[in-house]
């Protein structure tokens, strides 16, 4: 008899509660609504008549237990402490059908002759309801890239139905056919001894020289080669390079069209996974990059979560403008780099003083964590004691111990809990049509394939007018659940235990795909903010592989998580194959 | 019973609590009740301040997340379907209570002495 809303079972109500409502109408606790208060603006629900009343014992005249409950029918109150004694209880069995309270400071309903937890839909309803002063959001003043949410909720495009096509085996057209021919090279096997390397190494690892300071690229061009989703978008010819070189001098007539970004990609990706072991020099990916980002084109280090962000921005620009394609990031119809990587973010921000909530939608390719603010000099040595052992986790479980370890998922909660904004950052409240103070949460609607996390471990002090490096350890999982950061699961800490009745509107654009990931890729750093190395181990069938520019070497899977993780990695599980089939291993 | 008007809460409610026992001048200044305390805490809406303080304090040094550890591990040992809330709140209350950081609990006092002091007659 229990449904499934948004993948939730709802609660299967109690014998009380389904003789109660039988007695009572279609609507047994509509006068109960009424006595909904909502303290302060926007936070916590209540039941309460008089706004300063206190609520008391009928029996013990105790105001002051931490449970007090109403009972529905005869609105009679009584504490409930079933370590001592329980006035609640005592009163649901002397008078039959007295068995469902309400809570008097949680609004929550409760069976007091089960003891329990007991839900209405209805209830729950006008609870959240009267706890979202205004249930419509609104588009963001700023920036075009924001998408509009009503209550009424109209569907997203990317869930609308997509005509299926009927199945054709491929054959080759003339056009492929050619390009075959002309433009491409036999992969090599094991037979082709002199070429391959004696380390059996996956299919597609090649190391990649360094031109001068330029293991900011070959970080992250390592971390791309083996995003699956890419991997399999390059190597499954989505983009040929022969046939975008051609459109483009056809429309541009000029014979130096630039070149795209996705076709140097495309023959980065034939280079690599030629089958070819000896290390490979990027040079053309480098200038074709530079024209792009001309501020970025120097021999200087770079930072490679930047380059990260250019490349996908400069796949962006050079799509084809296809006129059936929408061009907005957040649908991922655009380009591989946001079908790829784009997710969408929800922010929430509240007017602490009249309690509306404006709600913004903003794509984005990966999300930027804080480490958290400095223990108080307890980082260093308990992150040396926690390399040599990983059971930790069962330590940091006390609340009291300051066990200075820094955790993916601690900055995650952190980057979607809710946060009081200052008297010097007030935003501009819609009702109040003044700057008020407000609250802010950030949560995730719409999860991309891959999910790029970038560490900022560079502080900058306006006191002393400079930078530094955070080296702080940051311990991160093999395997992550995003469900805890959704917006569903944001939405739902934040009303606490109700029934949701919008569910529908509210249904995270990916609901049909699962939420867990495993991690991929690990972009480290290390040395000072202007002279370090930056190295990618990636995972490949549950072992572990270090890129260092030229060198790929097999390293031990401690290595990875003893490791400076700056830029992290994570592809949906169902993308992801943990015990590959053959790899072509040499 | 009839359900057709609002609900009506009963006197128990909003009865005004019980005049203090003496009328000498001096004895009036002696330490309130908890009871008179409470309700003094509960108008004044300071009560409802001190609780999201108070959540906010737990929140951030870990002590709601090791109690809803806590929760899940005894849901998993009895099964879902043979735990109430009730059940719960006897299992970890004790393990709360004791785990509440002494800072916080001396911060609280704190504040509701400072309360007590500026609302005093």
């Amino acid at each position: 008899m229990s449904s499934k809303i948004n993948g939730h079972v709802s609660p299967q109500p109690c014998p009380h509660l389904l003789v109660f409502r039988s007695r009572n109408g279609p609507k047994p606790f509509r006068a109960l609504q009424d006595c909904i208060r909502v303290k302060p603006p926007g936070g916590r629900a209540a039941i309460r008549r008089e706004p300063t009343e206190v609520p008391r014992c009928g029996t013990c005249e105790e105001s002051s237990r931490s449970r007090l409950y109403a009972c529905v029918a005869c609105a009679a109150v009584f504490c409930h402490a079933p370590l001592l004694h329980s006035h609640a209880s005592d009163h649901s069995l002397s008078i039959p059908g007295h068995e469902i309270a309400v809570d008097v400071d949680r609004a929550e309903l409760f069976c007091c002759a089960c003891g329990d937890q007991v839900y209405d839909r209805d209830f729950d309803a006008a609870v959240v309801l009267a706890q979202t002063v205004n249930a419509t959001a609104t588009t963001s003043t700023s920036g075009s890239t924001a998408m509009q949410c009503s209550v009424a909720g109209s569907q997203p495009e990317n869930l609308r139905k997509r005509r299926r096509v009927d199945y054709r085996p491929w054959e080759p057209d003339s056009g492929e056919h050619i390009s075959r021919g002309n433009q491409s090279i036999p992969l090599l096997d094991a037979t082709n001894a002199s070429l391959v390397s004696s380390t059996q190494q996956p299919w597609g690892f090649r190391g990649l020289n360094n031109l001068g300071n330029t293991c900011f690229m070959n970080s992250i061009l390592q971390a791309l080669l083996h995003t699956p989703p890419l991997r399999n978008y390059f190597l499954g010819d989505r983009h040929n390079r022969y046939y975008c070189q051609q459109k483009n001098g056809a429309i541009n007539g000029t014979k130096n069209s630039r070149l795209c970004l996705a076709c140097d990609m495309d023959a980065l990706f034939s280079a690599v996974f030629s089958g070819d072991r000896t290390p490979y020099s990027p040079a053309k990916f480098l200038y074709s990059w530079w024209q792009h980002a001309a501020n970025l084109a120097s021999y200087e280090q770079q930072d490679a979560h930047e380059f990260f962000i250019s490349m996908l921005e400069g796949i962006h620009e050079k799509v084809e403008k296809d006129k059936r394609k929408s061009q907005s990031p957040g649908s991922g119809d655009c380009c591989i780099a946001h079908r790829v990587f784009s997710g969408i973010l929800r922010s929430d921000v509240m007017c602490m003083v009249c309690g509306f909530t404006s709600t913004t939608y903003d794509p984005c390719v990966d999300i930027s964590l804080d480490l958290e603010p400095n223990q108080g000099g307890s980082g260093k040595s308990s992150s040396a004691k926690s390399l040599n052992s990983f059971n930790f986790e069962a330590d940091c479980m006390r609340p009291n111990q300051n066990c200075g370890i820094s955790t993916l998922k601690g900055c995650l909660e952190r980057f979607t809990r809710a946060e009081k904004l200052g008297s010097d950052q007030k935003l501009f409240c819609q009702k109040c049509q003044v700057r008020q103070e407000s609250l802010k949460q950030m949560s995730i609607r719409k999860l991309p394939l891959v999910s790029c996390f970038h560490v900022k471990r560079f502080e900058h002090s306006s006191i002393r007018k400079m930078s530094r490096k955070v080296d702080r350890y940051l311990q991160f999982p093999f395997s992550l659940d995003m469900a805890p950061y959704l917006s569903s699961s944001i939405l739902r800490s934040r009303f606490g235990n109700r029934i949701f009745p919008f569910d529908g509107d509210e249904q995270d654009a990916s609901n049909d795909l699962s939420t867990e990931f495993e991690l991929f890729a690990v972009v480290t750093h290390s040395g000072r903010l202007d002279a370090g190395h930056y190295v990618t181990y990636l995972r490949l069938s549950n072992q572990w592989y270090k890129c260092d520019d030229a060198w790929i070497t097999q390293v031990n899977e401690s290595i990875v998580r003893a490791a400076q993780g700056y830029m992290m990695f994570y592809v949906q599980k169902v993308l992801y194959y943990k015990e590959s089939e053959n790899q072509g291993t040499s | 019973m009839s359900h057709s008007h609002k609900l009506v809460i009963k006197s128990s409610m909003s009865r005004p609590p019980p005049p203090p026992p003496t009328t000498n001048k001096d004895q009036q200044h002696q330490n309130p009740s908890l009871q008179e305390i409470n309700i003094k805490l509960i108008q004044s809406g300071e009560k409802e301040r001190l609780k999201e303080l108070l959540r906010e304090r737990l929140l951030e040094c870990g002590w709601i997340d090791e109690m809803k550890a806590l929760c899940r591990a005894f849901t998993r040992k009895k099964g879902r379907n043979n735990v109430t809330v009730d059940d719960l709140v006897h299992v970890i209350s004790p393990k709360g209570r004791a785990s509440v950081p002494n800072s916080m609990k001396a911060e609280l006092l704190q504040r509701i002495r400072a309360f007590l002091a500026s609302t005093a007659d």
